[in-house]
């Protein structure tokens, strides 16, 4: 079996950061591995130990720093990777990362594409099911579990929906976007780490693709981000101590009288 | 001149809360811009409930019923929702965001050559463009965000709009839409869900939510009989889900879901920006917690430090007593 996970790399957004005139100050950022994607790999990692012949590789389109989100992915156990990088990516919106990575995937052989739910410091959700609509291909979303039937060629899906937990089989090949409710993802041991800078790493470029450079980037965007800004913020409220009869007549006082929530 | 339509978000054949907000912010935006307001609903039988839309100000609704739309797979909604944008041409969709939504706009935005945005907070029409604001960085910034396509679909965030008064003496014409044959290549096997009698987190206008600190089940129950005597639903973070204390179906945050309450009570919980990006824009949010120093006294309203064990109960006890007079 073939599997590819779409992987991103992130700003950290546990971090404090800086805005500065509408726009997020990169600097001081720290990047990382998209914690939906590394649970994505996670799940591929797993469903390789039980099968052993099933071959991993990562793809990240991005900056060239985007290498060390790649070097995560490897250390922690994917065969090989490939880098699509271009200083013309700068700006793109899931719609143009879709556009890139369906130009990837054109002439490649695989059973089935993982991506992350979303991207965490976009929160947009949009890449793996417009990917799968350009493939022309079947997609879940939100997977929380992930079981692989390598005679039917099938892999059955849990998802989170609304009603409750959905299982969904789909027929190779398909793209299935994962949610980190799914597993921990493993810390890459020290052996992880040493092996994963022998591996393979793929450079792609964009004229590798056969893609235009308008294809890809701001130009490749159907949406811009305008500007940035933090939210109005929560006016700091009161906070009480004492005795748990006290704190609860004072809280029912408030919501009554003050908040008229009650 | 041009047209927004909405798609309504329904459960059980019953149309959802968050449908009424979008609609209602849709007909603002009608108005304003010189646009015509169309629906659509999708369903197993939802012919009946579609009119209800009309008393929102749609000037048109498109049904789509077939027994396909009884257990959730994405292929009929996105062939649905293409064949009904075909025929009406909107330049604007808007629809509440859910999971099952989350789940097929990405294929619908696919399928019509759109542009999509999840997520959105506020939505204006400028000339030819739609421009929206959306929170990121798990909620801790904002952006704005613009769009010049022919076609914009936009998800929007629970709880972003207020709902205005029905008017019950609306009506319009209801076009039934074919959904036809549909290829797919997805099997929906079972759904796995824990029926239960409390207000849902999508509906509900208290939410007590909780965290690691309830410890255990027996917490949980505790925390339980408080949203019980609220009428409230039950929300939890992701550490109790990764206990199997709570249900998935309950998470409230990044990874979970959005919530708008008017009222969210967090006990137990930290405050990490993944379960706050989820509802740091309830009306008024009350923490629970032993740690005077929790993130999460940061944004509420009224912060009560000490055991939530001494707390909850009381708590339960002085509500069940007010509620009683
Ligand atoms: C990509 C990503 C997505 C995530 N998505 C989500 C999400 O959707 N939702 C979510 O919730 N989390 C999410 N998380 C996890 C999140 O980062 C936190 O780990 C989680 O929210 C912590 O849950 P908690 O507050 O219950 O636990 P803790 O952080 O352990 O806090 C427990 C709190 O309980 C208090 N406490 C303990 N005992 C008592 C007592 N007797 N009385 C009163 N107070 C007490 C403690 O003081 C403490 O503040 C996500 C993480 C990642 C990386
Ligand atoms: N630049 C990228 N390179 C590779 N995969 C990506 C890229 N952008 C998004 N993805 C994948 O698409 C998922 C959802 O992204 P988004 O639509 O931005 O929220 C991510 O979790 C990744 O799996």
């Amino acid at each position: 079996m073939k599997f590819f996970v779409c992987c991103k790399q992130v700003p950290d957004v546990a971090m404090a950061f800086q805005i500065k005139d509408g726009e997020l100050q990169k600097d001081d950022l720290n990047y990382v591995l998209n914690a939906y994607d590394a649970s994505a790999v996670e799940e591929s990692l797993v469903i390789k130990d039980a099968v052993s012949e099933l071959d991993l590789s990562l793809v990240l389109m991005g900056a060239e720093k985007g290498k060390e989100a790649l070097r995560k992915g490897l250390a922690m156990g994917a065969n090989d990777a490939f880098h699509i990088e271009d200083d013309a990516f700068e700006g793109s919106d899931s719609h143009a990362a879709a556009n890139v990575l369906e130009a990837f995937f054109k002439d490649k052989e695989y059973d089935a594409i993982l991506c992350g739910k979303q991207s965490q410091d976009m929160d947009m959700g949009l890449t793996g099911g417009l990917l799968a609509e350009k493939l022309n291909i079947p997609y879940v979303t939100n997977a929380v579990g992930l079981e692989v039937n390598e005679e039917a060629k099938s892999i059955l899906v849990t998802r989170q929906g609304d009603a409750g937990q959905e299982k969904v089989e789909l027929s190779f090949p398909c793209i299935v976007s994962c949610s980190n409710d799914m597993n921990e993802p493993r810390i890459p041991s020290l052996r992880g780490i040493m092996q994963s800078k022998k591996k393979p790493m793929n450079k792609v470029s964009v004229a590798d693709l056969g893609l235009a450079t308008d294809a890809v980037g701001k130009s490749g965007s159907k949406s811009t981000l305008l500007s940035m800004d933090f939210p109005k913020a929560r006016k700091a409220g009161e906070k009480f101590e004492g005795e748990a009869s006290e704190l609860v007549s004072t809280l029912i006082d408030k919501l009554t009288n003050e908040a008229k929530v009650l | 001149m041009s047209k927004i339509l909405v798609i309504a978000d329904q459960k059980d054949n019953k149309i959802k809360k968050s449908t009424f907000e979008v609609l209602s912010e849709a007909k603002k935006l009608a108005d304003a811009s010189g646009s015509s307001l169309e629906a659509v609903i999708l369903g197993e039988a939802i012919a009946q409930e579609a009119k209800v839309l009309a008393h929102y100000g749609v000037s048109k609704i498109y049904t789509v019923e077939n027994s396909m739309f009884k257990n959730y797979l994405n292929r009929p909604f996105i062939d649905g929702l293409k064949k009904v944008i075909d025929a009406s041409s909107p330049k604007l969709v808007m629809v509440p965001t859910s999971e099952s939504v989350k789940d097929y706009l990405p294929g619908l935005v696919g399928a019509t050559n759109a542009c999509g945005i999840m997520d959105c907070s506020a939505v204006s029409l400028d000339g030819g463009k739609v421009q929206i604001e959306r929170p990121l960085m798990a909620a801790k910034a904002v952006s704005k965000m613009e769009s010049s396509d022919d076609l914009v679909i936009l998800s929007i965030r629970s709880g972003s709009f207020d709902a205005v008064e029905a008017d019950t003496s609306l009506s319009c014409d209801i076009e039934s839409v074919d959904l036809g044959t549909v290829d797919i290549k997805a099997v929906f096997k079972e759904l796995i869900s824990a029926q239960s009698d409390r207000v849902s987190l999508d509906d509900a206008n208290v939410v007590i939510a909780c965290g690691r600190g309830v410890k255990d089940k027996s917490g949980f129950e505790l925390v339980e009989k408080l949203a019980d005597v609220f009428g409230a639903a039950v929300g939890s973070t992701r550490a109790l889900v990764e206990n199997g204390i709570a249900e998935p179906s309950l998470q409230v945050g990044q990874t979970g879901k959005v919530v708008s309450p008017d009222l969210y009570i967090a006990v137990g919980i930290s405050g990490a920006v993944q379960h706050t990006a989820g509802m740091s824009n309830s009306k008024v949010i009350v923490a629970i917690n032993k740690d005077e120093e929790a993130p999460i006294f940061s944004l509420s309203d009224y912060g009560l430090v000490g055991d939530l064990f001494d707390i909850v109960p009381k708590l339960t006890e002085a509500v069940k007593e007010l509620k009683a007079n």
